[in-house]
């Protein structure tokens, strides 16, 4: 049980006030809503652990909605646990398995966004569109990372230069000091189909070294591209990382 | 160090990813409806047929409390039939995957957006003449845990290999047209084979962007004072704009 306070302990807010209000508002069809949270976690997972820039924490209270429902089900099988019927036994199995695969999807989701978080604080924090994307415990984190980070690095080094060389994010000359993802890196995606309805595949504006192009991907088509060209797709939910 | 991994899901969690594609059990043993948090089991009834997710699945079938019917596409005959077209019919791409199972409607639906590994591909009544995303893994996963329910999983195995060789080498061959960036199309490929190539592929591409990144900047700026007037417009429009 220790493993998951860390993760319980990373959400503050009550989960249970949001889950209830979400449920009422938005119409998931004939879809449990546990399986549209399994899909829309997934995806999530995927798409962090697919690119170097962090993507959009997303606001609609999912992850919070995750931890409470793991919480929920790990006191289930407390209450299950005093009964030592062989076959309740194995429907314990079963669930705990289960809870064991929710737990790693949430942990590696926001693992693979503090790692991102680690490498470029400085640049999440810089600009409030960035920091958009983070959720306030990230935001707190990669605030006290940096304040830690700048400390260390004033009382080894940077305490002995002269006052005007102490910044570390200037960008003075046209230069930012401040290093961020690569933008341009290559991605795998794959195409979710265009959100104007129909069966239209989403069209992508390539660019490249001699020539741009618009290239229409079709749904379910996997293909290579730069992240910056189809970021906008991947946040509109028309696209996704593989 | 959060998580000391690359971009792209590693091949651990491509299998974990496999895992909850849903396939067809033959039940030996009741078991009642378990609600899980990704929503409740279909209650199991010897000899009904049910859909579960395959990590339930392999649960049960280790215990002996299930058969596991394989997906229409693992039979040997279905496997011989795509070998052939990736290799007489269409020596150059992939085969095609499946089509999609839900056609998009007028009506907006969950469905419209859904994609691997929750979508039915490798259930008993999925499509035989395509390989789903996760065909590899799903393939090998079931060739390990239950090859008693299998037909043939001798000549499984060879045919999953055989087809595995042939896909490696177009993956390779792909690169050659790869370039420092637009977009290159991949249809057809499989989750262990992106998660094996990524890695070279993604090399290629920003190597290449990299060292053609002055010629691109160059032909940039050169457009865009030759395009003054309409200020970023892009190659297609400017070819309409003269017609």
């Amino acid at each position: 049980m220790d493993d998951i306070s860390d993760i319980l302990n990373d959400v503050s807010r009550d989960p249970f006030a949001e889950y209830d209000a979400t449920y009422a508002s938005i119409d998931r069809g004939r879809l449990h809503s546990g399986q549209a949270d399994l899909q829309a976690l997934t995806r999530a997972w995927i798409n962090e652990r697919g690119t170097t820039e962090l993507l959009p924490w997303p606001r609609d209270g999912l992850i919070e909605r995750v931890t409470g429902l793991v919480k929920l089900q790990i006191e289930t099988v407390e209450t299950m646990t005093g009964d030592m019927d062989p076959k309740t036994n194995f429907s314990l199995i079963i669930i705990q398995t289960e809870v064991e695969r929710w737990k790693f999807l949430i942990r590696s989701y926001l693992r693979a966004r503090i790692a991102k978080i680690d490498k470029h604080a400085l640049y999440y924090l810089s600009t409030p569109t960035l920091q958009e994307r983070m959720s306030e415990m990230e935001v707190a984190y990669a605030t006290r990372h940096q304040q830690l980070l700048h400390n260390h690095y004033l009382s080894s080094f940077l305490g002995s230069f002269p006052i005007q060389l102490q910044n570390l994010n200037d960008t003075a000359g046209g230069i930012s000091m401040i290093g961020g993802p690569d933008e341009e890196g290559a991605v795998f995606v794959r195409g979710l189909g265009a959100r104007g309805g129909g069966d239209e595949g989403v069209v992508v504006h390539g660019r490249s070294t001699d020539a741009d192009g618009e290239v229409e991907v079709a749904r379910g088509e996997v293909v290579v591209a730069r992240w910056a060209d189809v970021r906008e797709h991947v946040e509109r939910g028309e696209m996704e990382l593989v | 160090m959060a998580l000391p991994l690359p971009p792209g899901l590693t091949p651990a969690e491509v299998a974990f990813l496999c895992e909850m594609e849903m396939v067809t059990v033959v039940p030996r043993q009741r078991l009642e409806s378990l609600a899980l948090i990704g929503g409740p089991t279909q209650p199991l009834r010897p000899p009904h047929r049910a859909p579960l997710p395959l990590w339930l699945a392999l649960l049960l079938k280790r215990q002996r409390r299930a058969n596991i019917l394989p997906p229409p596409w693992l039979l040997p005959s279905s496997l011989e039939r795509i070998l052939k077209q990736e290799t007489e019919i269409d020596p150059q791409g992939f085969s095609s995957p499946p089509p999609h199972p839900y056609p998009i409607r007028a009506v907006p639906s969950h469905t419209d957006t859904i994609s691997p590994p929750f979508l039915p591909s490798s259930t008993a009544d999925a499509p035989p003449d395509y390989l789903p995303y996760h065909w590899l893994e799903l393939g090998e996963i079931l060739l390990e845990a239950c090859s008693d329910d299998l037909q043939e999983p001798g000549r499984v195995r060879t045919l999953l290999r055989d087809l595995r060789e042939v896909r490696m080498a177009k993956m390779r061959g792909s690169t050659k047209d790869l370039q420092g960036g637009g977009v290159s199309s991949l249809n057809g490929v499989g989750a262990m084979e992106v998660s094996e190539g990524r890695a070279f592929i993604v090399g290629v591409m920003d190597g290449l962007r990299k060292l053609g990144s002055s010629r691109e900047t160059a032909r940039r700026e050169r457009e865009e004072d030759e395009g003054a007037g309409g200020g970023g417009v892009s190659d297609e429009d400017e070819e309409m704009g003269f017609e």
